[in-house]
């Protein structure tokens, strides 16, 4: 055990949106009325089911396409991979660079991050919480930059609307991945990191 | 003394909410601190991870409002400009927010097109407004009615405020259609710029525990 004393060992619950500490048992928090927790209710079991269902919309958000291109009469299916090409082969390699991150590799990381970090938690592995924190932190912060593609099919669809020239029309994929987006914003909302620290005091 | 001198001398400074000894818990290890005032400019830091439990910024009620302010008359203004514009097959194709959101609903994603404007209309206007409300009178103590519903609302759309990430998506957009239109930047994409630094400001002049402790003097 550490010396330092936990709100939680003395049935106290810091509030999740004004940050006042009362006692948990009053249910509510006396200055903002949002429900008290010591720790998150099901925290684990929630940021797993929502990071399962992430995981899940990654396939067809990379598969079917996220909008389709209509030029002269040609029609032409658009995926995010696609897209990511199109820019490294026309040599705009920071656009390429930013599609890779915001689209591929964040998703990814932010399910890996918090498999990683829910395993922590529950003790199957044992890093130190200051590493898992600013892990944390990063996953938090990143998962915002994701809904860029989806921005972009807005943007086009609404810009490129030239009749018979050139037409953009949204596809499935698109509601898939910002289904991705929404669902590991989520899940590293329902994470508790505070049970980092309840599974290093355990041991 | 003046009249803007006295406003200014009016000023109240982060006040002590009443009920004897407070406590600060850390939001990541949950470790307990007995919470002490601090002085402008200072943090108080978790003494086990090293996380920041509060700090108290300088002129912060001050920052917020002139920052939310500001965002929210660029807003405003942005919304009336197009963020692009596009010269093609003798057509001129203006980028706006509502125009984005209403070509999706009408092409069939009636949810991204939802999605676009909750996180750059609704939850920007929701954070300025609310910040506007709440600590503009809390700067001289008072507090309108309504201020902590409207403080609770504030802060859980601060994460759904997805300016930064739209006006990215505008370059990308801008590099994908550059090469088969001659497309040029509006009033709209600097404005909204403006926007982005501006709420960067507002949210970090203010600390939650300050606001909060401020709300409950201001209402007792």
């Amino acid at each position: 055990m550490s010396g330092f004393v936990k709100a939680a060992d003395r049935g106290l619950a810091g509030c999740h949106t004004c940050g006042l500490v009362s006692p948990e048992k009053l249910g509510r928090c006396p200055r903002c009325g949002v429900v008290l927790h010591t720790r998150t209710p099901n925290s684990i079991q929630r940021t797993i089911a929502l990071m399962l269902a992430a995981a899940v919309l990654y396939i067809p958000a990379h598969i079917l396409p996220i909008m389709t291109i209509m030029e002269l009469g040609v029609v032409e299916p658009n995926t995010i991979v696609g897209g990511m090409l199109y820019f490294w082969k026309s040599e705009a390699y920071p656009i390429a660079i930013v599609i890779f991150t915001a689209s591929i590799l964040i998703p990814l990381m932010k399910i890996v991050a918090l498999s990683w970090l829910c395993a922590a938690a529950t003790g199957y592995v044992k890093p130190s919480p200051p590493m898992l924190g600013r892990l944390y932190f990063v996953t938090e912060l990143m998962g915002r930059w994701s809904m860029v593609d989806i921005f972009v099919v807005g943007i086009l669809v609404s810009m490129v609307q030239l009749g018979n020239y050139m037409t953009v029309v949204p596809e499935a994929g698109a509601l898939a991945f910002a289904g991705v987006v929404l669902l590991t914003m989520f899940a590293a909302m329902s994470f508790d990191p505070r049970l980092l620290w309840d599974q290093l005091d355990k041991q | 003394m003046s009249k803007a001198s006295k406003m200014w001398a009016a000023m109240v400074p982060w006040p002590k909410p009443a009920g004897g000894r407070r406590y600060s818990a850390c939001h990541f290890c949950d470790t307990l601190h007995e919470a002490h005032p601090v002085e402008e400019g200072a943090s108080a830091v978790c003494q086990r991870c090293g996380v920041v439990l509060y700090q108290n910024r300088w002129a912060s009620m001050a920052r917020a409002s002139a920052f939310s302010l500001a965002g929210l008359i660029l807003m405003s203004v942005g919304h009336l400009f197009p963020f692009l514009t596009m010269d093609a097959a003798a057509m001129r194709m203006n980028l706006s927010l509502w125009g984005a959101a209403a070509a999706l609903m009408r092409e069939g994603a009636p949810i991204l097109g939802m999605g676009i404007l909750i996180f750059t209309v609704l939850a920007p206007y929701l954070l300025t407004c609310g910040m506007i409300y709440v600590c503009l009178p809390l700067m001289w103590g008072h507090a309108l009615p309504g201020a902590r519903f409207v403080a609770k609302w504030m802060y859980r759309s601060e994460q759904w405020n997805m300016v930064e990430v739209f006006l990215l998506g505008v370059l990308v957009s801008l590099l994908k259609i550059a090469k088969v239109a001659d497309v040029t930047f509006g009033v709209g994409f600097w404005a909204f710029t403006g926007v982005m630094l501006c709420m960067a400001g507002a949210v970090a002049g203010i600390d939650r525990e300050e606001l909060w402790d401020r709300l409950e003097v201001a209402e007792s």
